[in-house]
């Protein structure tokens, strides 16, 4: 008889091998050890079959999948909310540019055929008015834009606003002519549906412009802006100095610092002028003009990974508004927002990561506003790793008044224990240094450094490792392996049971 | 259909036909306690499906938020011929598959935990599990998956709904997308090549098997 084919050993442990044959099988796998050897190797994975199906569910961290669930599916509905919005507007103008053609259209041919369209109708002729005498006719006045406002939607650190520090920070209307002025943190302002600006620390804004037709800021200092997409006639300028920043709809930031003026653009296209000439700076793209520098294509230099990183951590923040709300609002989305949403303030000893709903707001302490409901919080440990605090109710503000806001103290970190740092001791003196280096030949060969690798690791009473993961690296997945390999045979000796996160620069 | 498939997770996705029909309504209009209901009573049966079919837990938070992302997205266009924990169900073989396809061109730095001893069906055995038992079956799996991971991932899926969760074609082909004969064609040759890996390769060493990732 020929070898058996391995999955005839699956088809006779599932029963699917009548007796005989199977006889037969088994009488060949006596004599051959390979298929005896086969043989028994499928019939034990086999068995683990029925204990991988009834697997139970493992434990995860369900709220935190549960939020970020919530949130990617709500922003994901507001996007699409906002396109059904300009889709009919814009189907209406193509249908208006077709009539508009064909009325031209028939109206030339008529012409050309020296034909009235009143004789083509049929209609009665009539008789040409008498002249009437002309009286002048004055222009209309030209109507007011309509004026624009900003609501604070974050802060941190020291907010001054028209030179005062207001209690009502985040009721406060914001309108042309409003000085803004940060200490050592940053305030975001939200100004329309998705657009806003958010000013660094120790810098300064004033709304010299806000309204439909224009907005200008001048800023002293740094400050981050995000602008949709804007009416057509809308110009939207950022004065630094003797420079001159036109944004098209677009994220970017623009630093103002003693007449050195740099402009970062994110995503779009933004133009720099002054008295001389004209750049435009397109996505992933700065440029950086000393005082006595001019406007010239030659400074405009391309954006780092990090830099461009950086940018998006800055991104403001913004609220979404849906229409139905902000049409229902006597002030539309200002009224909308104001009345649709509370501060929550989130108070800590010392300065912490802070996530809402998973995600990432910034250090707190801090103010933020957001929507009624509950809100989960979690705060970055000294390793960086987010833990939740709890959960917050904001209530929803009655109508016709704003809501006072929520409080979230965060009890202050512990600190590390002695197991910790023993343990670190242990693990950063005890690993072998020789064969690190050894993993790390190839890498050092081709002239990279400044690599690392961030591990989690369990160490129990008795020195055993209970786990030890590498959540984060900038090497190739085998010299990582390499390394992990090495810190699994540091032996630690009995002590404090730890476990920690530790970042070992290669 | 697939009957079998909504086992799991017991009386907490058992749910009347009205009352799912009235679940998915609520959903479709976005109503957010409705998306909670929802998220509750699947979250269990999505993490031990999506667990079981890639055998450990590495990115289990971020494919179980995929899976009701999907859900919530797709809920519009669910037309109702099938239950809704078979319709969850597939949306979590083709995230699985996804992710699967994905790890084949990223492999990741490090292995990572197989199915956990701790998390063990107790109901598996009369008596608790010595710790001898316990690492062999760790093992088993360990080899089981590692010869899953050897298989192309169309070829890998088919074969665990096939030999793993007990389907038949036609139930494979409705969570696959596909038609029967086209399963059964990647079925025949995925067994051939699970089961010669299986024969060929020596099963993994308790060290091998014995990582774990669990804080």
């Amino acid at each position: 008889m020929k070898h058996v084919a391995p999955h005839r050993w699956a088809d006779a442990e599932a029963g699917r091998v009548d007796a005989a044959a199977r006889a037969a099988m088994d009488r060949h796998a006596d004599g051959c050890s390979r298929c005896a050897r086969a043989r028994d190797r499928i019939k034990q994975a086999s068995a683990s079959f029925a204990a991988i199906k009834s697997h139970p569910a493992p434990e995860l961290p369900w709220d935190a999948v549960r939020a970020r669930i919530h949130w990617s599916v709500s922003t994901e509905r507001r996007e699409r909310l906002a396109l059904e919005e300009r889709a009919p507007a814009r189907r209406w103008i193509g249908t208006l540019a077709l009539a508009t053609a064909a009325a031209g259209a028939l109206v030339i041919a008529l012409v050309t055929d020296g034909v009235r369209p009143a004789q083509l109708a049929g209609a009665p002729r009539t008789t040409a008015p008498a002249e009437q005498p002309q009286t002048p006719v004055m222009p209309p006045a030209p109507a007011e834009p309509t004026a624009l406002a900003g609501l604070v939607n974050r802060t941190t650190g020291d907010v001054m606003i028209d030179g005062i520090r207001p209690d009502d920070l985040f009721a406060r209307r914001l309108v042309a002519g409003s000085v803004i002025a940060t200490g050592d943190g940053r305030v975001d302002i939200q100004f329309a549906d998705a657009s806003a600006f958010a000013l660094g620390p120790r810098s300064m804004i004033e709304l010299r412009r806000f309204d439909a037709d224009a907005i200008e800021l001048v800023v002293e200092g740094t400050v981050d802006i995000e602008v949709a997409p804007r009416a057509p006639h809308q110009r939207f300028l950022v004065l630094a100095g003797d420079r001159t920043i036109e944004v098209r709809g677009t994220q970017f930031r623009v630093r103002q610092e003693a007449g050195n003026t740099t402009v970062a653009c994110r995503h779009g296209l933004v133009a720099v002028r002054d008295a001389k000439g004209q750049v435009d700076v397109g996505a992933a793209r700065r440029v950086e003009l000393a005082a006595a520098h001019t406007v010239t294509i030659d400074r405009v230099r391309p954006l780092s990974v990090d830099e461009v990183n950086d940018l998006a951590a800055a991104t403001p923040l913004t609220l979404p508004v849906f229409d139905r709300m902000a049409r229902s609002q006597a002030n539309g989305w200002f009224g909308a927002l104001l009345e649709g949403s509370a501060p929550l303030e989130i108070a800590t000893a010392s300065r912490r990561e802070v996530r809402i709903n998973g995600v990432e707001l910034g250090s707190a302490p801090m103010r933020v506003r957001v929507m009624p409901g509950r809100h989960m919080v979690e705060a970055a440990d000294a390793a960086g790793r987010f833990r939740r605090v709890g959960w917050v109710d904001v209530a929803t503000p009655r109508t016709g008044s704003t809501s006072q806001g929520s409080r979230l103290e965060i009890p202050a970190e512990p600190r590390p224990t002695r197991g910790v740092q023993e343990r670190r001791r242990q693990l950063l003196t005890g690993h072998d240094k020789a064969r690190v280096a050894l993993c790390m030949r190839s890498i050092a060969k081709s002239g990279l450094t400044g690599t690392y690798v961030v591990v989690e690791i369990a160490v129990d009473g008795a020195g055993a490792i209970g786990f030890l993961n590498v959540l984060d690296t900038d090497l190739p997945s085998t010299t990582a392996s390499c390394v992990r390999d090495v810190l699994v045979d540091v032996r630690f000796g009995s002590g404090a049971p730890a476990s920690w996160r530790e970042r070992l620069d290669l | 259909m697939l009957d079998r498939v909504k086992r799991e997770t017991g009386s907490s996705t058992t749910l009347g036909v009205a009352d799912e029909a009235d679940l998915i309504e609520r959903c479709r209009a976005h109503e957010r306690s409705a998306q909670d209901e929802l998220y509750h009573r699947f979250r269990r049966q999505v993490a031990a499906n999506l667990y079981r079919v890639m055998g450990d837990r590495g990115d289990l938070d971020d494919l179980v938020q995929e899976v009701f992302v999907i859900a919530f997205r797709g809920l519009e266009q669910f037309r109702g011929d099938a239950r809704l924990s078979t319709w969850i169900y597939r949306i979590c073989v083709n995230v699985a598959l996804g992710r699967i396809r994905t790890r084949k061109r990223r492999p990741t730095a490090i292995g990572v935990a197989d199915l956990d001893a701790a998390d063990a069906d107790p109901s598996l055995t009369d008596r608790p599990e010595t710790p001898h038992q316990s690492l062999e079956r760790r093992r088993d799996q360990a080899t089981v998956y590692r010869a899953l991971e050897l298989l192309s991932p169309k070829k890998r899926i088919v074969l665990y709904l096939h030999e793993i969760e007990g389907l038949d074609l036609k139930e494979i082909a409705y969570l696959v997308d596909s038609n029967p004969v086209t399963v059964r064609t990647r079925l025949f040759y995925a067994r051939r090549e699970f089961y010669k890996i299986l024969a060929i390769t020596p099963p993994i060493s308790t060290g091998d098997a014995d990582t774990e990732d669990d804080a």
